[in-house]
């Protein structure tokens, strides 16, 4: 089964983002904050990142940053979920490595799940 | 009276009256001279007072243009007509942080490399343009807005008036509104999404079977929250228009490409109103154009979404694309309720929607014109319309074919 840690603040999109995946068969790990995000990706290794930008202590980009620097989690996928998506994000996180981005408002759960689909498969 | 003694007698008498009437001659002339004499004194005096207060009042009146000048709250630098500062202002004084003293006499394209005369000497070093409401920023906690005014007597130009009018407050004020849209629109963004989510897992049967009644209920939800993203979106666009960063990252696109790309999106909306859609292509491949693709795809969307929602079923919408070398033009007509004539000036503003259309359905926000419009401009290329209420009305926009991103890039 795969991995999915969940990095985002905003619990009511935990709740929902979470049952979603579960639901599809994946395991769900939350952090919600960039810190926990970071231990919780050394530790648990998963499979695939959801990386929420705008959050307290640490920002997606953040977390990006101290990701790139750690080999042994460099290279674990990233899909950036977040409420924003300016062109100038976008492009700042794909130089930083990230996968894919979402726009919470444009997109709905289905759709995240295909995205999701795609970098684990 | 014997008649010699009298006629002796006469003869004196004669002449005693003739020598009278001399004097009396002579002297009434010297009289005249002294009443003249008296006038003319009395005129000079009268005009001399005249002068006195003429001079007095024109003291006065000097004193007080110099006052007013110098109570301006505007920065003032009087010119004459070669260009030189003959006068400036104290406030003139206190935003360029220059003594007078140190200013008059020199032109301004005498102060190159003084900080604080930089954004003027740029302004002005060539030649006195006449500029009307530029905005310089003479450093980063004082904006003004300069204006020049030509000083005309009697048809004949001596010199001229530069304004120096502090707008610090006003932008200020506007970037902390500007600020606080971004803001608040992104802070609804979250619980919208939320929402968004929430419905949609609904629909989708995540928490069971929904039935039929409930579902039409759901979707309802689902539209009207779907309606408020994007006008959240709008709002959002205009912010990042007012702060001027607006544009991003501009390629070479072909524009054809770019309508196509719009028109298949907008197909189900098309049919689902009943119009009917034509795309006339130029028959020949139009030259490709610096843009940021994704804003002119969002000015001819809000442009196509406008033709479709105000043209009834049955009417008719068409897009023709023709170029030359120097430009492409993108037409969009459509045979809709059109644009009432006395509104017509209106039709770029923000937040402002036809008196006809506000009362056919309530949808729309009123800003897709507006960001149209910046989009268009930001490319260096202007929007127009044709319109007539109850026939219908033709959108143009023209974009400019500029090989160079530096000349494209020019305004930002």
């Amino acid at each position: 089964m795969a991995k999915i840690l969940l990095i985002e603040d905003e619990e009511i999109m935990i709740g929902l983002l979470q049952k979603k995946l579960v639901q599809s068969g994946y395991e769900v790990i939350v952090a919600r904050n960039g810190l926990e995000g970071m231990d919780a990706m050394r530790k648990e290794k998963p499979d695939l990142v959801l990386l929420d930008i705008i959050m307290p202590k640490m920002t997606g980009f953040d977390v990006m940053e101290k990701k790139n620097e750690d080999k042994e989690i460099r290279d674990i996928p990233v899909i950036i979920i977040s409420n924003s998506g300016q062109p100038v994000e976008i492009d700042k996180a794909k130089r930083m490595g990230v996968r894919d981005w979402l726009i919470k408002t444009e997109f709905d759960p289905q759709e995240v799940l295909e995205k999701v689909k795609k970098q684990i498969n | 009276m014997p008649r010699n003694t009298t006629k002796k007698s006469q003869t004196k008498s004669l002449k005693t009256v003739k020598e009278k009437l001399k004097e009396l001659e002579a002297c009434s002339i010297d009289d005249k001279k002294t009443r003249d004499l008296e006038n003319s004194r009395m005129a000079l005096m009268n005009i001399l007072e005249d002068v006195e207060e003429a001079r007095k009042k024109a003291e006065e009146e000097k004193e007080k243009t110099a006052s007013i000048v110098r109570n301006l709250s505007d920065g003032l630098i009087v010119l004459d007509d070669k260009g030189k500062i003959s006068l400036l202002n104290p406030q003139s004084e206190k935003i360029l942080e220059i003594p007078q003293k140190e200013m008059v006499g020199k032109k301004i394209g005498d102060f190159e490399g003084v900080e604080r005369m930089n954004p003027l000497f740029k302004l002005f070093k060539k030649e006195l343009k006449s500029i009307f409401r530029k905005e310089i920023f003479i450093d980063k906690e004082l904006i003004l807005e300069v204006s020049t005014v030509p000083m005309i007597i009697s048809g004949t130009e001596f010199g001229t008036i530069i304004i120096l009018h502090d707008i610090t407050r006003e932008k200020t004020v506007e970037r902390m509104k500007t600020e606080f849209v971004s803001l608040a629109a992104h802070q609804l963004r979250t619980p919208l999404s939320a929402i968004k989510w929430t419905i949609k897992m609904l629909l989708e049967g995540d928490a069971g079977e929904i039935n039929e009644s409930q579902r039409d209920l759901i979707e309802k939800s689902y539209q009207s929250n779907e309606r408020m993203i994007g006008l959240i979106n709008d709002l959002l666009d205009i912010t990042r228009i007012e702060e001027g960063r607006y544009l991003y990252n501009p390629t070479l696109d072909d524009l054809i490409n770019v309508t196509e790309s719009v028109v298949k999106a907008s197909q189900d909306t098309i049919k689902k109103k009943g119009v009917k859609f034509e795309f006339k292509k130029p028959p020949k491949r139009i030259p490709r154009v610096m843009m940021d693709t994704e804003k002119i795809r969002l000015a001819i969307q809000n442009l196509l979404e406008n033709a479709i929602r105000y043209t009834p079923s049955g009417g008719k919408v068409t897009i023709s694309i023709k170029s030359d070398k120097n430009k492409i033009e993108f037409q969009i007509g459509d045979t809709g309720v059109g644009i009432p004539k006395e509104q017509q000036l209106k039709i770029f503003s923000k937040f402002f929607r036809g008196s006809n259309v506000t009362k056919l359905e309530t949808e729309g926000s009123g800003l897709g014109l507006f960001i149209a419009k910046n989009i268009i401009e930001a490319h260096g290329g202007k929007i127009w319309f044709e319109s007539e209420e109850e026939k219908g009305s033709v959108f143009h926009f023209l974009l400019p074919v500029k090989k160079e991103l530096e000349e494209f890039l020019k305004e930002f």
